[in-house]
């Protein structure tokens, strides 16, 4: 896995503002290498690397992609200070960045009903024109209480599944499926669960339902979904193996440039880089 | 269980000692409720909305009267405590009405609408409850037209929202230039609620009139910026005029550019005067002057010269504009000129007289009669038709090719509605054939897709797929107006294939429903199914509205039928091709309230009663919706359409049974579709169709007789037409029943008065007066608001006067109710004298006879000719005494008042055949006739009628008036001819027999002048 993916991957990751900070930092300045070009050029130059370093980047734009990256993944205080450092213009009113940091937050430590009742005052009608997203959140509900009741007494995690997620299970198949495998979860000990029904209890599935959330506020809000960098990268992987497909004249691997040390030939660079 | 944690939350909101224990028991009620339908069931049977009406009336307190700009957005804590409470009071409306049909009866019992609408006034109210209020007004508006038949009625809201004083608001909110995302998503929500509620031209002329649609002008022109495609020296131009500093600026990133153009275009649908409103808004005058633009490189130029050098079309006004560089050149032919809106049509297909051709003609697309406000007299009305063509329509259409999905449909709407209205060049309808026109088809099998199951039973829809079913329900709809009269436009719909699609649209919207109602969530107490009598209006549930996709599938029908009927227009081949393809079935399901299966003619039920019974038994619960008016309608259209090929009448109309549908709509509630109906049976009982003797025996002619005394002019045209075709094949007893049944005084009323409700309501003339001064005293005190406001600020210009006068005509035009009802009874008229024209038409002479002189016996020998010449006069409308004294301080208005009318030809023409079938009969008939000087001498007149078909039934007139009978007639005949002869007909006739350009109006002008000479010589 690339330095790349690792870097696209910490919105997912426990949050620590100090580390997106330095991520950010280490982006501007493998970029500035990469617009600088040149400097340390093997001497079999392949004539696409050529034309690459040919293709200067504005520094602006690529200031843009870095605020939004932090802005859409909701890191509102490396956002606010790579905005000073950059002179750049703020893109979101701020506190719809912390209270979606916030929700997430809640969201990681499994604090679900911090999480819907700040959701429904940041956006009251999110929830109830998306019954999907409402269930998964009533169900890692569901998840935390009996994570909760381990072992002891059912009767809160039994109650709220009867009331909030049972109704919901009559008007839907996959949420009946959903419910019923998570209902599992009360029977089985949990140290020697099969690996879906474990699947889970592993944070896995906060983190996930923690994206969808996020991906919901935003098309609410601005109707794009994702930080423009994500599509940016999935392009040029799509770009790259259709051009390997037609067998394009191209370098043996392109590099991504972010790893300083091992810039061409880092063991990340062997396949073409394939995301979801 | 609930019930005994949940009082106290109730009490804490009704008897809160302040604002913030209130407003925390307020969110911990929504945390409850967002999401969870029973938890909503249940507050609303515990009376919740009482509480939360009650807030919000008490919060509305004169505090807020310090008049403070409030133009910033503040965070959500800085709203003041009261302002807070109300917040999550409409937060909750919102949510409560986001649940359902079933959640309108208790919201409507406690009055919602009328406490959320002071609510959306930007000036009174921060951003957020402004937006929370729209939203709950769209969430409304979204359950309501999900509901049941009968329930679905948004005019009330519509009435509330488009009253005089929450017109300010809208216009209040459209304009705020804050980029601001709360602000944007207000606009949103006002520019859809518009496009889902304005159906009224009522409605439609307030939000002109208001300044809506200007402010919806200058957002679309923030997009035009946005997209770099001002026009060059826009604003250099400007700064003549004072329009400079109205180039807009472009919208922020996420505004949505296609609920602008669906508002707009809705605002502005089926009216001259809105569509020039449009087109001269100060901010689309501002970024499309019409300018001389010379392009920087002349290759662009290369392919419209070499276009004109191979002879295959004419670069358009010889200067083509900067938008038109953005256009691919399009060839066109040079000997057509547009068809659309003129009255050079391609017949028809069957009509006994041919005078319906251009009556049919002229009804616009959508409208089912020939009535079309403010077109008949507008040629002769409108000072300057030649103005240059604005910039905006080629721009719309490089729109229309540069955008994709709803914008795209939407943009083609708009430049739609332009054209219809007039306002494009002639040239232009090529370039919408070759550009437009298949763009729309592609559209079109773009979203030809199946609904997945689980989409099919889902409650809620995605927002990806409500856009996916917008495009797929507005698509045929924009086509089905563009292609509506034009030869052009229906030729590029159909090679793109869209006859085919159209019927596999029917198709799908006929597939049966999955599920009818949403499952129920499973409740782990049982449900108490009994107490629905129960409680109090305001707690009690209603019940539950249609899936979004069946009510998908019924607009789908909709707009699929208007395209059968839009193709159907004008092409016996476009018309056997649609009844090939089956899509008769679909059109006969659609004429009744619930549809069963459709079925091809070889299925359908061999006798007339069993049909009956069948469709009696469908009752509620059909599986294929249930059809409101609007597809009822639709398909009388079609119908009517497809009727106008006598073939298709006779076979297949006639095996699908689709007479006795369409007279049962003849009696239905709704005035509208009565028209409808009426309209079709026109077509379905002209000469010799079978179904004319079923439906006689169904008491036909006693229902159009009603109709034919009804108040609603639209209704007496088509009785009255209807009559007219069905007299022709009746005998001679029926016949006098039938002019009997009309009433032979009410016949002479139809055809004599300009306006016979005034008779009809006994109103006395003061009163009648009163209503014309009401409508003086709001047309002439109309100024163009816009121009009010820039002269003000700039002076004036040329530009905002001519087309500020411009304006004034044309909506004089449009809204004055005299010009209107004047046009209603010429229309009447001409079908009238049809009518008398095919009663006394009999192939037998002495039958003829026989009807002749009971014509004039019932009608009044005199009287009839009295009311003949006077058709025949030049008339003066308008300059009344009274009117012009009340105007004289304004000379400009008096002349305006004045109108000089002459005969319409289709009048005249009329008239003549009467006189022809009347010299038809017996020698003493002729006599009579050839007695009538004034009115020979009246008719003279028109031998130099522009239309041929006056000149040939003249011609006609004079051979029957010279015609010989017998031997004894031979002394009267030669006497008849020197009298002829002395007014100076004969002359007349030789002069056409030697230099008309018609050759049948020639043919009949010398077998009517060797005719008249015979006896004499």
């Amino acid at each position: 896995m690339s330095n790349w993916n690792a870097a696209l991957d910490l919105g997912g990751l426990d949050i620590d503002t100090a580390f997106p900070d330095a991520v950010f930092a280490q982006l501007r300045e493998s970029f500035g290498r990469m617009n600088s070009s040149t400097s340390t050029a093997t001497p079999l130059q392949h004539a696409f690397e050529k034309r690459a370093a040919d293709v200067k980047a504005p520094k602006s734009d690529i200031n843009a992609l870095i605020l939004d990256y932090l802005t859409m993944e909701g890191y509102p205080k490396a956002a606010a200070k790579f905005c000073k450092e950059a002179n750049l213009q703020p893109q979101q009113p701020d506190p719809s960045i912390q209270t979606r940091q916030d929700i997430q937050h809640a969201i990681h430590s499994g604090n679900i009903e911090t999480a819907i009742s700040a959701l429904n005052g940041l956006d009251p009608e999110l929830l109830d024109t998306n019954p999907e997203l409402h269930f998964s959140l009533l169900r890692l509900q569901l998840v935390e209480l009996i994570r909760q009741c381990n072992g002891g007494d059912i009767a809160p995690a039994l109650d709220f599944a009867t009331k909030k997620l049972a109704p919901r299970a009559a008007t839907n198949r996959d949420f009946l499926s959903d419910l019923e495998q998570t209902m599992a979860l009360i029977i089985f000990p949990h140290d020697t669960l099969q690996p879906e029904l474990a699947s889970l209890l592993s944070s896995d599935l906060r983190r996930t339902t923690a994206t969808k959330v996020n991906e919901a506020v935003l098309v609410r809000q601005n109707q794009r979904r994702e930080a423009a960098i994500r599509q940016l990268v999935r392009m040029r992987a799509w770009a790259e193996t259709s051009a390997r497909s037609k067998k394009k004249d191209l370098p043996e691997s392109i590099g991504l440039g972010l790893n300083a040390d091992n810039m061409e030939y880092g063991e990340s660079g062997h396949e073409p880089m394939i995301t979801t | 269980m609930a019930k005994i944690q949940s009082p106290p939350v109730l009490s804490q909101i009704r008897d809160a000692r302040n604002y913030s224990e209130q407003a925390s028991a307020l969110r911990a009620l929504k945390d409850e409720i967002i999401g969870h339908v029973q938890r909503k069931e249940w507050w609303i049977e515990n009376g919740i909305l009482e509480s939360l009406v009650k807030i919000l009336q008490n919060g509305r307190s004169p505090t807020r009267s310090n008049g403070k700009e409030r133009s910033h957005i503040r965070p959500p804590e800085a709203l003041t405590e009261d302002e807070g409470v109300r917040l999550l009071s409409l937060q909750l409306l919102a949510s409560f009405a986001n649940s359902g049909t079933a959640f309108l009866g208790p919201l409507h019992a406690v009055g919602v609408v009328p406490i959320i609408i002071p609510a959306i006034s930007p000036a009174d109210n921060p951003p957020q409850v402004v937006l929370t209020a729209l939203r709950a007004l769209r969430n409304i508006t979204a359950s309501t037209q999900l509901a049941l038949q009968g329930a679905d009625d948004t005019s009330g809201l519509s009435d509330a929202l488009f009253s005089s004083c929450s017109l300010g608001a809208l216009c209040a909110i459209l304009s705020q230039e804050s980029r601001d995302a709360v602000v944007q998503e207000q606009k949103s929500l006002v520019a859809s609620l518009i496009g889902r509620l304005c159906k009224t031209v009522h409605h439609q002329n307030a939000l002109a009139d208001s300044g809506v649609l200007d402010a919806l002008a200058t957002m679309l022109a923030g997009f035009v910026v946005a997209r770099g495609e001002v026009i060059p020296g826009a604003e250099v131009l400007g700064q003549s005029d004072g329009l400079a500093h109205l180039i807009p600026a472009p919208p922020p990133p996420g505004a949505d550019l296609a609920l602008v153009l669906e508002a707009l275009s809705t605002i502005i649908a089926n009216s001259r005067f809105r569509s020039y409103l449009l087109l001269c808004s100060p901010a689309i005058m501002a970024v499309f002057p019409s300018a001389e633009f010379t392009p920087p490189a002349t290759e662009s130029r290369t392919a419209w010269n070499s276009l004109e050098m191979s002879g295959l079309g004419s670069i358009r006004a010889a200067n083509p504009g900067a938008i038109d560089y953005l256009l691919p050149a399009v060839p066109v032919p040079q000997s057509r000129s547009r068809s659309g809106g003129s009255s050079e049509y391609p017949p028809l297909g069957f009509s006994l007289s041919r005078d319906n051709l251009a009556a049919s003609g002229r009804a616009s697309t959508f409208k089912f009669t020939g009535l079309d406000a403010g077109r008949p007299d507008v040629s002769s009305e409108d000072e300057d038709s030649d103005e240059p063509e604005s910039p905006f329509i080629p721009w719309l259409i490089h729109l229309v090719r540069s955008t994709d999905g709803l914008e795209r449909v939407m943009a083609a709407s708009l430049v739609t509605s332009l054209f219809k209205a007039g306002f494009a060049s002639p040239e232009r309808e090529q370039a919408l054939a070759m550009l437009v026109v298949p763009l729309l088809c592609q559209l079109m099998k773009a979203h030809d897709k199946e609904i997945p199951a689980s989409v099919q039973q889902a409650a809620v829809v995605a927002p990806d797929t409500a856009r996916q079913w917008a495009i797929r329900e507005r698509t045929p709809d924009v086509l089905a107006r563009l292609v509506g009269e034009s030869v052009a436009l229906q030729q590029a719909a159909y090679d793109c294939g869209i006859l085919r699609m159209v019927v596999k649209l029917l198709k799908v919207s006929y597939e049966p429903q999955l599920v009818q109602s949403a499952p129920r969530p499973w409740s782990s107490t049982p449900e108490r199914g009994t107490d629905a009598e129960e409680g109090l209006p305001a707690c009690r549930l209603g019940p539950p509205g249609q899936m979004p996709v069946n009510a998908h599938r019924i607009k789908m029908r909709e707009s699929a039928l208007k395209l059968v009927a839009g193709m159907a227009t004008l092409s016996n081949n476009y018309r056997e091709a649609l009844v090939e393809a089956d899509a008769v079935s679909y059109i006969v399901e659609s004429l009744s309230p619930s549809p069963g299966k459709p079925k091809s003619a070889k299925e359908k039920p061999a006798s007339e009663k069993e049909a009956e019974d069948a469709a009696d038994n469908k009752g509620a619960t059909s599986r294929y919706g249930h059809n409101p008016n609007a597809v009822i309608m639709a398909a009388c259209h079609a119908t009517r359409a497809l009727a106008r090929l006598p073939s298709i009448v006779r076979t297949t109309l006639q095996d699908h049974g689709v007479a006795m549908p369409i007279n049962k709509l003849l009696k239905h509630p709704d005035a509208e579709v009565q028209v409808a109906a009426s309209s079709a049976i026109i077509n379905l009982v002209s000469h010799c169709s079978p179904m004319s003797r079923p439906l006689l025996n169904a008491d036909l002619i006693k229902t159009l007789c009603e109709h034919a005394h009804s108040l609603n002019p639209g209704l007496r045209l088509n009785a009255v037409w209807a009559l007219k075709h069905i007299v022709v094949d009746l005998g001679n007893s029926e016949r006098k029943d039938c002019l009997e049944e009309l009433e032979p005084g009410w016949l002479i009323q139809l055809i004599s008065d300009d306006r016979p409700e005034r008779r009809v309501t006994d109103a006395d003339d003061d009163e009648d007066m009163d209503t014309e001064t009401l409508y003086d005293e709001v047309s002439h005190s109309w100024t163009w608001p816009a121009m009010t406001r820039i002269t003000a600020a700039a002076g004036p210009s040329a530009r905002l006067q001519q087309a500020s006068h411009k304006l004034s005509a044309l909506r004089d035009a449009e809204l004055n109710p005299a010009r209107k009802s004047r046009a209603d009874s010429l229309a009447i008229q001409e079908q009238g004298l049809g009518f008398i024209r095919n009663l006394i038409l009999l192939l037998i002479p002495s039958e003829q006879n026989e009807m002749v002189d009971h014509l004039f016996t019932e009608l009044g020998q005199d009287r009839l000719f009295g009311i003949l010449a006077d058709k025949l006069k030049v008339r003066v409308v308008g300059a009344l005494g009274r009117r012009s004294a009340r105007n004289n301080n304004n000379s400009s208005n008096t002349t305006n008042n004045t109108l000089v009318l002459y005969p319409q030809a289709r009048i005249v023409e009329n008239l003549t055949y009467i006189l022809v079938h009347m010299a038809a009969a017996a020698p003493r008939h002729r006599q009579l006739v050839v007695a009538q000087t004034e009115l020979l001498q009246l008719l003279g007149g028109h031998f130099a009628s522009k239309d041929a078909r006056v000149r040939q039934a003249l011609c006609q007139l004079f051979m029957n008036l010279s015609y010989l009978e017998s031997d004894g007639d031979r002394q009267p005949c030669s006497q008849r001819a020197r009298d002829l002869q002395a007014m100076g007909f004969l002359e007349k006739l030789e002069r056409l027999e030697r230099g008309d350009a018609d050759l049948a109006v020639r043919e009949r002008a010398k077998a009517a002048v060797a005719q008249m000479k015979t006896p004499t010589a």
